[in-house]
């Protein structure tokens, strides 16, 4: 019985290290933009299948698919930065709520368009076991966990040391206050949203070799999970999203294996309710940020 | 005689009058359908004047209240299943699971209300986005009621009459009639509640809160009772989308459903009466009639809500008001410049 709950909380951090990657990326746009990108997971499924393009018509290496996805993901993004992100800045809630819902739209069912609707299967990964501490896991999980570390790690230098992440601060505090000090809002904006997507999309990639299925309306129940990881771990906090992945992870595969599996994805929906009602600055910030 | 430079142009006084005659002018058109159309645009037809339904329950939510919520999805598919499960468990009619499905909606509605309405702006959007997943999961996870994705078949068709004088309807023309009816008199009943004493009470909760409260507006118990009338709007079109395919699935809690709910109302204009009726014929109809797939609809919907929320924030219904105005000032030979009429109601609120 220990040794099952310790599994579970083993992948409970795996998968939860997923969820971190894909909400540092929406807390970073909501610290810049003040506006909820509901199109997130659209970016994570966006990279999952331009990889999943490159494995099967393209037949390149799991390790060049990685790359091609996130580029492809980053592309997009660019674009949709450039026509729908950058105009948001300084609009009201709704209609950021409205435009991103929109954008989700026109990905999700282009895709489902182009590839049809049906599973498909992700052929690709390092899916060879390794055992560690007693507990078998694949490869592919040890280095999602590896490259969600490395990430934080970067992000927390990047935004401490660079003139980006620097000018990412300055915006998420004070929008007027960079535009008299001749800071580039949009391009910050931009910027943001193109990091943000990319590590969305990374992440996609590197959980497909475990989920195994892609299909279009993957990026739906995502997009509601980073909304939980993103209260819980406090609205852009990008250091608390790293906890919150990793605690709504292990509460969801404790769920799973002691409840029953059809529960799982209820209980971001509970947490997020009850994050709302009760602590809607986070777990980890002492007062509401925003 | 006006002394500020930005006071509203007087309406005419035949404003009401054009307009009257071209509602009614639009409903004998739709009278006279059956005969013109064939059976596939009248099913386009019916189609949108059921999401009509929902939809004035979100116009009333969003355009006259302020809050946006997408889960009025969710309550059309309650609506939807209520009607199914009365059907087949005790037998009822068609009337009786119609008000049941609109009172059960509501019903659901206000335990979910009580906790989301603390909630504001994006937090509240995020909450009822979160009912969306839920009620997908619940459907398919309580086998026992809802037997799980197989769905519920076999809703019986509406019956009326007494005795020997069953009258059944199953076909197409019957139904739009049928529905017809049933959504003018939705119509009607949202006039009237948005012309009351309680519709400028939602009107002030949208444009001020804090003001509203301060003036004695008891905004919570509003905002509770608006989340549910606009549920009990959406569990009658679910209870109508029900009896008209006979077949309800989890299906029916996809996003597909608030997502088009969504773009009648911004389509057609937010916190105008004709926006939900202007985005259903609209939006609903014609992408039907055109035979769009789902997934091209899905698309060209995106490209209108991007375009709608940059470029024409108030929808559709401007340019009918536009039409009715000019229309009422044919026959005049000069405009009315001393009328003081104009000030009293505002742009909002028509």
């Amino acid at each position: 019985m220990f040794n099952f709950i310790f599994e579970q909380i083993v992948n409970g951090i795996i998968t939860g290290s997923q969820y971190a990657l894909i909400a540092a990326g929406m807390t970073m746009i909501f610290g810049v933009l003040r506006a909820i990108n509901f199109a997130h997971g659209e970016y994570y499924m966006l990279g999952t299948f331009a990889a999943w393009y490159a494995i099967e018509r393209m037949e390149t290496s799991y390790a060049t698919a990685i790359i091609i996805g996130v580029v492809i993901a980053a592309l997009i993004s660019a674009v949709i930065g450039r026509l729908v992100m950058q105009r948001l800045v300084g609009a009201p809630f709704q209609q950021g709520v409205l435009a991103t819902l929109g954008v989700s739209l026109i990905l999700q069912n282009a895709v489902i368009l182009a590839f049809g609707g049906g599973y498909k299967v992700f052929n690709g990964g390092w899916i060879e076991p390794v055992e560690i501490l007693g507990v078998g896991m694949a490869q592919q999980r040890i280095l999602l966990i590896v490259v969600a570390i490395l990430v934080f790690a970067s992000l927390e230098w990047m935004v401490r040391k660079t003139r980006m992440g620097k000018s990412i601060r300055a915006v998420s505090q004070n929008i007027e206050c960079c535009q008299v000090n001749g800071i580039d809002v949009e391009s910050v904006v931009r910027r943001t949203f193109l990091l943000g997507t990319a590590l969305a999309a990374l992440s996609g990639i590197l959980t497909a070799p475990v989920n195994v299925s892609v299909y279009g309306g993957m990026g739906e129940a995502i997009t509601l999970k980073t909304f939980a990881v993103i209260v819980m771990g406090g609205m852009g906090n990008v250091r608390g999203t790293l906890f919150a992945g990793c605690l709504l992870g292990i509460v969801e595969s404790l769920v799973s294996g002691l409840v029953g599996l059809q529960y799982r994805d209820t209980v971001a929906f509970v947490a997020l309710l009850a994050m709302l009602m009760l602590r809607p600055h986070g777990l980890f910030s002492q007062r509401a940020r925003f | 005689m006006s002394i500020t430079l930005d006071s509203p142009r007087a309406p005419s006084p035949r404003l009401p009058a054009v307009r009257w005659g071209l509602s009614l002018a639009c409903l004998g058109a739709l009278l006279l359908a059956p005969q013109v159309v064939d059976n596939y645009f009248l099913h386009a037809m019916v189609l949108s004047m059921i999401f009509l339904l929902p939809a004035h329950g979100l116009n009333l939510i969003l355009g006259y209240t302020g809050m946006l919520s997408l889960a009025q999805g969710v309550f059309f598919g309650i609506g939807a299943y209520a009607s199914a499960l009365m059907g087949i468990h005790f037998g009822t009619g068609f009337v009786i699971n119609f008000l049941f499905a609109g009172l059960f909606a509501a019903l659901v509605a206000l335990p979910l209300g009580i906790p989301a309405l603390r909630l504001r702006a994006t937090s509240f959007v995020m909450c009822t986005l979160g009912l969306v997943v839920i009620a997908q999961a619940v459907a398919k996870n309580w086998v026992d009621l809802t037997r799980g994705d197989m769905g519920l078949s076999g809703v019986s068709r509406p019956k009326f009459g007494f005795g020997d004088n069953v009258f059944t309807v199953v076909q197409i023309p019957h139904y739009f009639y049928l529905i017809l009816g049933v959504a003018v008199l939705a119509t009607l009943a949202f006039i009237a509640l948005v012309r009351s004493p309680a519709g400028r009470c939602m009107v002030a909760i949208r444009d001020n809160e804090t003001l509203a409260e301060s003036l004695g507006i008891p905004t919570w118990t509003y905002k509770l009772l608006v989340f549910m009338l606009s549920a009990a709007f959406a569990g009658f079109g679910g209870s109508l989308y029900a009896h008209y395919e006979t077949v309800v699935s989890p299906l029916v809690f996809q996003m597909y459903y608030s997502n088009t709910i969504l773009i009648i109302v911004l389509g057609g204009g937010l916190g105008r009466m004709s926006g939900a009726i202007i985005g259903s014929f609209l939006f609903v109809a014609v992408t039907e009639a055109l035979r769009i797939t789902p997934e091209l609809r899905m698309v060209l919907y995106g490209v209108v809500l991007l375009i709608l929320v940059f470029m024409f924030p108030h929808g559709m219904a401007p340019l009918v008001e536009r039409l009715t105005d000019f229309l009422s000032r044919v026959g005049l030979k000069k405009p009315l410049e001393h009328s003081d009429a104009g000030s009293v109601g505002g742009p909002h609120g028509r």
